[in-house]
């Protein structure tokens, strides 16, 4: 008998791959601006709370943009418990194992047979004070060990393992800012096709002055407030956390008694090529990847309710966005939760599936807030400033990233 | 499903392709060393550069123009696996192929250079085009451009290991995927003092030029290039197992997890050869111990004394060794071979195998294997 993360030719005891399964969501955990769990984030969503505040982690005297969505630390230090291996943590492991435990709670405590987690920065900001230390000359290298370890990313991803007392082995994706679609979704793609039975995934992403600036220095953040998919949107502003969902099959789900929340239904991946920052005018990317998950899903556009939109509120990124949706799926009701907490790269994709599945248990419409004037070029609704009820069957949440990665999600109600 | 290896490419240090690394590891060539540039302290550090002629049919592609290192020499080494599969770069190809890259520490020396003008000059100063060359994707979004890819392009990233949870990776994606044709498996490291400086303070890099395998611990020379394999649905040799790689908390317990995981993933049928992945450290002990007590006789290459420890590109070198091995049914000596080891391959040597095993004890806690074998 193989193992479940083992691929062994030609006599591996598993369904058929190609007949695909159900995918259940029997677990979330998410921490974000917007709260340190599901609930508060619920409440956050719920009451279009406004979690973007000044930066104060590091210097932005000299940068256009001067605000984030932060998740405090006092959330981190309350929530990981006093133990031995919870002292290892630091800020990025702590948002995971936070997150992860949560997920991994509600599921009522699976054996995940692999973790799939998606990411942009990483370790960035241990290795940000690695190089102040080293420029500085004079500093002891007696702590340089722990900065090196923690600037890898996948150390963040075993040290939550060990706080979480979860051992399975990681697949780290950084496909940049769909990195957490992208590890659902390869979730997803595993357990449908019948290679795993239950599997942990999601994304993690702190805030760090590398990425910070660099978006700033690109003019893609903005002074302002973030306004995705307004006329007069002016850029994004970058946010962090962590989210996890645990993925199985029904088979999985049912031997353990465990029940979903959701159903990841379909996903979808595309590469645009055009350039590396910026997307194809045409919006044949984001365009592409959303007919391929409605594809693997074996749904029609019209059955969408609607879209977790990536809608970083910078001008070309929302109107190649637009342009897709406004062509494939008309008149649909969509949002960008990052108008609330800001644009948390890698973890993005993950914490906004984990609202997409919030909205469809809870039949509502997250809110798009700071919106005040919509593009005239579009046919879709933003669901302007509040949260409101609505009968959702299906959802999308779209990711898009630099190197042109674009990434959709699939989300039914259970 | 079988999954095979269609098609191997690499440039490293002693060869601007896999079949000519391949010849000068086999006459016992070893990679020239240079002092690394740029140093921030007064710490010397060697390692082991391609040479920059190496890199020139990469360099005329106006979209690399301005990318990092570690994008040449990705492209060098997928246009390499490409061609040793006999694939054309076209659109039909694009539409058929799916992009895995293996990264360790990314584009190292763009990611300095552009936190390097925010640390001294403050914010104002960060330039606009080293930013977008920053992101761990880079590398495979210029090859996905160069390939013509519209669809699959994922970039995973871990230890010294990663090349081998890269093709466990490719190999998920065919197995998962009838229509998808090929799957390209790129590893690629780039060389930086910064690099060797932070794995000095962990004790694992060397001062000197050269370091020993299975003998003195005395750490490692980086060593940069690329390596890349072309899986797909044809072929003679194919990948009989791989896996996702299994964590270890400490250094302590590598050994022992790997005790548990290679025999699982060898299997029940003899291995002929190991490529290993010792280079001067705790991996080195892991792996002797795992080699004496479960493949005591099996003849085991490293590669990493003539090249250097290239980290994310590594195991996929090795990975490419193994395969030559099958395919020239040659066993290259391993240079600065230490004692503790009894079954290390010293000296070239012509070979009998229809099996390789590809060892990787990862320095950040991660372990993996990989078994190819001629398919039957």
């Amino acid at each position: 008998m193989s193992m479940p993360s083992e691929r062994q030719t030609p006599n591996a005891e598993r369904e058929t791959p190609n007949a695909k399964r159900r995918v259940l969501v029997t677990g979330i955990g998410i921490i974000s601006p917007l709260g340190p769990d599901a609930v508060e984030n619920l409440n956050s969503l719920l009451n279009a709370r406004d979690a973007v505040s000044p930066v104060t982690e590091f210097d932005v005297s000299k940068t256009r943009c001067k605000t984030a969505g932060h998740v405090p630390d006092a959330w981190l230090a309350d929530a990981l418990a006093p133990t031995r291996a919870a002292s290892r943590l630091h800020r990025s492991s702590g948002m995971m194992a936070m997150a992860l435990r949560e997920a991994w709670t509600s599921a009522r405590q699976p054996v995940p047979e692999l973790m799939v987690i998606g990411t942009t920065a990483g370790g960035m900001s241990y290795g940000e004070i690695f190089y102040r230390r080293l420029l500085s000359g004079n500093s002891s290298r007696r702590q340089f060990p722990r900065l090196v370890a923690n600037y890898l990313p996948q150390k963040a991803v075993l040290d939550a393992q060990q706080a979480c007392g979860i051992r399975a082995p990681s697949q780290i994706i950084a496909n940049a800012c769909s990195s957490g679609s992208n590890a659902i979704g390869h979730a997803f793609d595993l357990v449908g096709r019948g290679l795993h039975e239950c599997i942990a995934c999601g994304g993690y992403d702190p805030l760090c002055e590398l990425v910070f600036v660099g978006f700033d220095s690109l003019q893609a953040a903005t002074p302002e407030k973030i306004r995705p998919f307004d006329v007069s949107r002016t850029g994004l502003v970058l946010g962090e956390g962590a989210a996890f969902l645990i993925l199985e099959s029904e088979r999985s789900a049912a031997s353990r008694g465990a029940t979903a929340v959701a159903e990841v239904a379909g996903y979808g991946i595309s590469t645009d090529t055009y350039h590396l920052t910026q997307p194809h005018p045409s919006g044949i990317g984001p365009r592409l990847a959303m007919e391929r998950a409605l594809a693997s899903a074996s749904a029609e556009p019209e059955e969408v309710d609607y879209v977790n939109g990536h809608g970083t509120a910078t001008i070309f990124n929302d109107a190649t966005e637009g342009i897709a949706i406004s062509e494939l799926l008309g008149q649909v009701p969509v949002s960008s939760t990052k108008s609330m907490m800001g644009h948390a790269l890698g973890a993005a994709g993950a914490i906004e599936a984990v609202f997409s599945v919030l909205a469809l248990r809870e039949q509502f419409l997250p809110p798009n807030i700071n919106f005040t004037e919509p593009d005239p070029s579009w046919k879709f609704e933003v669901v302007g400033n509040e949260a409101r009820p609505a009968k959702i069957r299906c959802a999308l949440s779209n990711s898009f990233g630099f190197g042109g990665t674009n990434a959709t999600l699939v989300l039914r109600a259970a | 499903m079988s999954v095979f290896v269609e098609g191997v490419g690499a440039i490293s240090p002693v060869g601007p392709n896999a079949e000519q690394s391949w010849a000068a590891l086999c006459h016992g060539a070893e990679a020239a060393r240079a002092v690394m540039p740029q140093a921030m302290a007064d710490r010397a550090y060697y390692c082991c550069p391609v040479p920059p002629k190496f890199l020139s049919e990469a360099a005329r592609y106006p979209r690399l123009r301005r990318s990092g290192t570690i994008s040449l020499l990705g492209t060098a080494a997928s246009l390499d696996a490409l061609a040793d599969a006999s694939l054309k770069q076209s659109k039909e190809l694009g539409g058929r192929i799916a992009i895995v890259f293996a990264i360790c520490s990314g584009g190292v020396k763009y990611t300095r250079r552009f936190y390097d003008e925010i640390a001294r000059g403050g914010a104002n100063s960060a330039s606009p085009l080293l930013f977008p060359e920053t992101v761990f994707n880079a590398a495979a979004s210029h090859i996905a451009a160069l390939l013509g890819v519209d669809g699959q392009s994922y970039t995973l990233v871990g230890d010294s290991s990663i090349g081998l949870s890269a093709i466990h990776f490719g190999c998920q994606l065919l197995e998962m995927q009838p229509e998808l044709e090929h799957c390209l498996v790129v590893g690629t490291e780039e060389t930086d003092w910064l690099l060797a400086d932070a794995f000095a303070s962990w004790k694992m890099a060397e001062r000197e030029k050269r370091f020993e395998v299975y003998g003195k611990k005395s750490g490692t020379v980086f060593g940069e290039g690329s390596a890349a394999i072309v899986l797909g649905r044809n072929g003679t040799i194919e990948i009989a197992n791989s896996h996702a790689g299994q964590s270890f908390f400490s250094i302590d317990d590598a050994g022992e997890v790997a005790l548990q995981l290679f025999p699982k993933i060898a299997g029940s049928e003899r291995v002929d050869l190991i490529v290993a992945s010792a280079n001067g450290t705790f991996a080195d002990e892991a792996e002797q111990r795992v080699f004496s007590t479960a493949f005591p006789t099996t003849p085991v290459y490293c590669p990493k004394p003539a090249m250097g420890e290239s980290l994310g590109a590594s195991t996929l070198f090795q990975t490419v060794c193994a395969v030559l091995a099958l395919r020239h049914q040659k066993l290259p000596g391993t240079l600065q071979a230490g004692w503790k080891l009894a079954s290390v391959n010293r000296e070239a040597r012509t070979i009998e195998a229809s099996r390789a095993f590809v060892s990787a004890i990862g320095f950040n806690q991660q372990v993996n294997g990989l078994v190819l074998g001629y398919a039957k």
